[in-house]
Parts: C-alpha cells; structure tokens; sequence
C-alpha cells in the first residue's frame, strides 16, 4: 500500500468516525463535563469558604484533572467509545463487503482503521486536557502551578494511557464484531474487573499484567510520589505489558478480520 | 437515470475470453451444500443473467466469486485472473452490489462514495461526480443516505460500482426496491453498458422478466447446481419441438390431413384451436398452411407458439423437485 492510498484510507475512517455525532458527542460530554464540574464544584467550595477549602487550581488540582482525565475513568470511556466504533461501524453498516470487493486487502482495511481512532481520541482528549490546563492556571489563586516538565509529561501520560487503550479498543472490537458486546465487556474490565484484580494481592506480581497498572507507571503523579492505589513495577515490566496488550489485541483484530465471513 | 459519459477515456475491454469462469465450484456450510460442482461460463462483453429461485445459491455465488466467503473446493477466474491467488488484480475493475447495497446512512451520499474512492486509488475521486451523474443522483448526492428511498440506494449502489469503472459488474438482484420506471431506466442503463461500452454485466434474480429483457445470455441454477446456460433464445427453446396453433373452421378434418403431413410431429386440439408440433422449424408453417387451404379448410389464425424463459425456467426446477421427490429420504 502506497503512502498516499494509506493516507486517503485513513482520511476515510477518521470522517466516518468525526460524522458519527452520537459517538463524538458522548466523548466530548465524557472528556469535559467531569473536569468542568470538578472545577466549578472546587471553585465555588473555595469562593464560600476558603479556610476550608483550597483554590481550584494549582498542582494540586492538576494531579487531580490529570487521574480524572488520564487514569480513572472519563479518558478510558472515550477510547474505548472511539475504538469500538473504529472497529466495527463499517461491519456494523453492511459497508465491509463493498470495501472488501474492491480488492484492498483486509489486513488494510483493519490497519488504518488504528491511526483514525487514535487521531480522533487524542483530539478530544487533547480538548479535555485544555480544560485542565485552563481550570489549573485560572483557579490557582496564587498556589503553586505546573511546570513545562511537568505539564509537557501530564500531556504525554494522557495521549499514552488513552491511546493505548484505543488501540486495544479497536483490535479487540474487530475481533468481537459486534459494538455493545465490546464496549460493555471493555468497560467491565477497565472499571469493574482491573481495580479489582489490582487490589487482591495474594495474586502478587502476576497483578503486573493488568494493563491499566502498567499505564499508571507511567503517570507523572507516580513521579511526583503520588502512588495512589498502582502497583509497584519496573518500568520495562511496565512496557512489556503494554506492548504485549497492543500486539495480541491487534492482531487478534486482524486476524478476525482478514478471516471473517463478509 | 441520464446516461451522461462516465469517463473521457472509457474502458479498453477485451471482448476476448471469459469474464467469468467456474470449475466445480463448491461452498459448503456444514452439512449443507450451497453450490455443488458450478460450471459457469460467462462471456465478455454480454449481459448474464444469473437465474433461480429463491435460496438456490445465487448469493452465495457471487459472495465466493468475490472472495466474501471461502470456497469449499473448485477453481474460478475472474477476468482471467484465478481467484483466490490474484483477488486484488481481478477485482481493481470489478464493481459488485452483494445483496442490497449498504451505506453509512449518517453520511451523504457522495462522502460514502468517497469512503469506496480512498479505498480503491486516488485516481478513484475524479469518477465520483461523473458517476453520481449517471445514476441521476448528482442534485441529491450531498444529502445523507439515511434520508434515501430504497431506489436512490440501489443508484447509489450501482454508483459505487462505476468508480471501479469497471470491466464487470457483478449485480445481486439489482432491480429490487426500483418502480417501473426506474426499472426501464435501469435496463438502458445496462444494455448501453454493454453495447456501447463493452462491459460484461452479471446479474443474479428471480425475476425471469428481467432477465430475458435485460440479458443475452443467462445460467438457470437451483439447489446450488447450475442446470442449464446459454443464449436466452436457446435456453427458452430448450429441447423443445417448434409448435403452432392454428384456428381453422373444421378441426376434425383438419386434424385427419395434418395427420399425412411429414412436417407433423404431432397434432391436437387444444383450447378451441389446433396444436401443432413440428418435426423441424417454424418455416414449415407455410407448407402446413398450403396442405390445409387446399384440402379446404378455412385457416383463420396461425401463429407459432413462443416458448418464454419463464416455462424453461418452470420446467427445468420442477423437474428437479420431481426428482427430489423420487428419491426417497
């Protein structure tokens, strides 16, 4: 495949998934209506009584938008939201057929389906990663702010925790072909299935492959000390658990999808 | 539908071979068999008519043609090139509607043509409007699909096969959801397809109508088997004898002198008039008529008996579901 046929290719999905309103919608309500709440409820806590209650802003606040956004549960929705319509709205449509008797290879049609998720999940969630920045440095009210370093690795962890898992979203949505099956048993792991696994610890080191854990090494709270509840693992555990996630979710995609019925 | 030029430099087609070509085609779903042993020979350059019933494995056909599905044994070529092995050369000028055409119905009409264009070549995006054209739905292509009659959708369908701007187009009952005159709009379509533009068109349906107006040739097939193929003509002939029906004043003694006519097959009454079979041609007719005249009798009506693609059709399936029924389970 050529660079201009994968571009135009990847231009295809990324419209087909920004024309689908439902879906960008939802990511955008999942991506910015908690931070806004977050910060109005924080700041309007701070502007009645303000002994008790510290600004919005601040670093603080940042670590707080940044596991709100990046590690808990609204950024992980909208990957998972973006991947699985990725993986399954041309299936879904009746559309796959026609794509695949045009002759285009099926591993293609899987393959580019990839950079237009990630391209539209990074977009909003760079979006909500605005509104954090701007609720951080608006409601600081003198408290200490982010640095560059700091803000440029907050940026880096919320385009890696949830482009991963947009990946993941996609090839396991492909391989499952069908978008309720798929987002329910994504968000049941992500949400139900991973804090729980991650909290058992007679389980020990084995918990290393819960992919949400491995993610969260690299989170800059973890840097700054802020360990929350993540488990303690080297950083190349850390990457080879993430990789291992991609490739066998991706290829388990592919492999559904260069042997389907169409 | 305006049947505006699709392309400057249309395609250079070779009228040479087979468009298609089957050898013991089989696709089996478990225990079932949804082909058995297809022998498919489709010339170039014709309009082929793919007809069966309901459920005789005319979609399962095409969806194995395509590669849509695996076959289970047997070879195939689609425009020369063997299928499987070279899939993607044969079907860069093929355009195929499986079933009923499926759309992204949140996106306009043109954007899911754009969806098919970034998928084939980039060369693909200069044939959108041409074809959107040519199937009448330039003024409408910019509204989204879900707003779309079932017509407008099988335009649209046949759209997207032009981008291929294709050798063969291969058409799963391509009529259906269409209104008579769109139906009439769409057998131009086909037929200048054919005759001006030398494309080979494969049509599946059920709609023997359809077929013997819009195809030359056509393949009768049922439970899987393809029972008999040919030029239509041939096909509604079959083994048939040549009839006539004549209407004549006396029929009794018209009956005793066809009796001592060489060129009678056989003859009866039938209906209030004679019916007549021929040992040769429809050409005999004038001697027959000769034989009657000057024995006396008063012909008032002679007309030979048109066999239609509907009795082959009927004949050929009944017999086999006369011979399912011979055999016992």
């Amino acid at each position: 495949m050529s660079t201009a046929i994968a571009w135009e290719m990847t231009s295809a999905d990324f419209l087909k998934l920004r024309k689908r309103r439902g879906t960008l919608i939802w990511a955008l309500v999942l991506a910015i209506l908690p931070l806004v709440i977050f910060f109005a409820v924080n700041a309007i806590q701070h502007a009645s009584d303000p002994a008790s209650h510290g600004p919005a802003g601040g670093t603080a606040n940042f670590h707080d938008g940044l596991r709100l956004l990046g590690g808990v549960f609204f950024g992980p929705l909208v990957a998972i939201l973006i991947g699985v319509e990725a993986g399954t709205n041309d299936v879904a449509a009746g559309v796959f057929r026609d794509l695949v008797v045009t002759g285009r290879s099926r591993l293609e049609l899987f393959a580019t389906r990839v950079p237009a998720a990630l391209a539209l999940c990074w977009l909003v969630i760079t979006s909500g990663y605005a509104l954090v920045l701007l609720g951080t440095f608006v409601f600081a009210d003198g408290t200490p702010t982010p640095d560059a370093s700091l803000i440029l690795n907050g940026y880096a962890f919320v385009l890696l925790a949830t482009g991963v898992l947009c990946v993941v979203a996609v090839g396991f949505s492909s391989l499952v072909a069908s978008k309720p099956a798929a987002i329910i048993a994504l968000i049941a792991w992500q949400i139900v299935a991973s804090p729980l696994i991650a909290s058992i610890e007679s389980l020990g080191s084995s918990r290393n492959i819960v992919l949400s854990q491995a993610l969260a090494h690299f989170s800059p709270l973890r840097l700054a000390g802020d360990h929350g509840t993540e488990l303690a693992m080297s950083g190349s555990t850390a990457v080879i658990v993430i990789v291992a996630w991609l490739a066998i979710f991706l290829a388990l995609g592919a492999w559904r999808t260069c042997t389907m019925d169409a | 539908m305006p049947l505006a030029a699709l392309d400057p430099t249309p395609p250079q087609p070779t009228l040479e071979g087979l468009a298609i070509e089957t050898r013991g085609l089989t696709k089996r779903f478990g225990a079932r068999i949804a082909l058995d042993g297809v022998d498919l020979r489709v010339p170039r350059g014709s309009a082929f008519g793919f007809l069966g019933p309901n459920g005789a494995g005319k979609t399962t056909m095409i969806r194995t043609l395509l590669g849509l599905t695996r076959a289970s044994a047997g070879s195939m070529q689609l425009l020369g090139y063997p299928v499987p092995t070279e899939r993607a050369k044969a079907l860069t000028r093929v355009g195929a509607i499986v079933e009923e055409p499926r759309f992204h119905p949140y996106l306009t009409g043109r954007e899911n043509l754009r969806i098919v264009a970034a998928v084939r070549s980039p060369e693909t995006f200069q044939r959108i409007e041409p074809a959107l054209a040519r199937v009448g739905l330039a003024e409408r292509a910019g509204e989204k699909v879900k707003s779309y009659s079932m017509g407008m959708r099988q335009r649209l369908g046949v759209a997207r096969c032009l981008l291929a701007d294709p050798l063969l187009l291969i058409l799963d009952e391509p009529t259906n959801g269409l209104d008579p005159g769109g139906i009439q709009e769409f057998r131009e379509m086909i037929r200048t397809m054919v005759e001006q533009e030398g494309r080979t068109v494969f049509i599946s349906s059920h709609l023997l109508d359809e077929v013997e107006k819009t195809c030359d040739a056509a393949a009768i097939v049922d439970r899987g088997k393809v029972i008999t193929q040919g030029p239509i003509a041939e096909l509604a002939e079959g083994g048939a004898h040549h009839e006539l029906i004549i209407a004549v004043d006396d029929p009794r003694r018209a009956l005793e002198v066809l009796a001592g006519l060489e060129q009678v097959h056989e003859a009866g009454e039938d209906d209030g008039a004679l019916r007549v079979v021929l040992v040769d041609g429809p050409e005999t007719a004038a001697a027959i008529n000769a034989a009657l005249v000057t024995a006396g009798i008063g012909v008032s009506r002679l007309e030979p008996v048109r066999h239609s693609l509907e009795q082959r059709f009927l004949e050929v399936t009944s017999r086999l579901d006369a011979a399912v029924e011979e055999v016992p389970a």
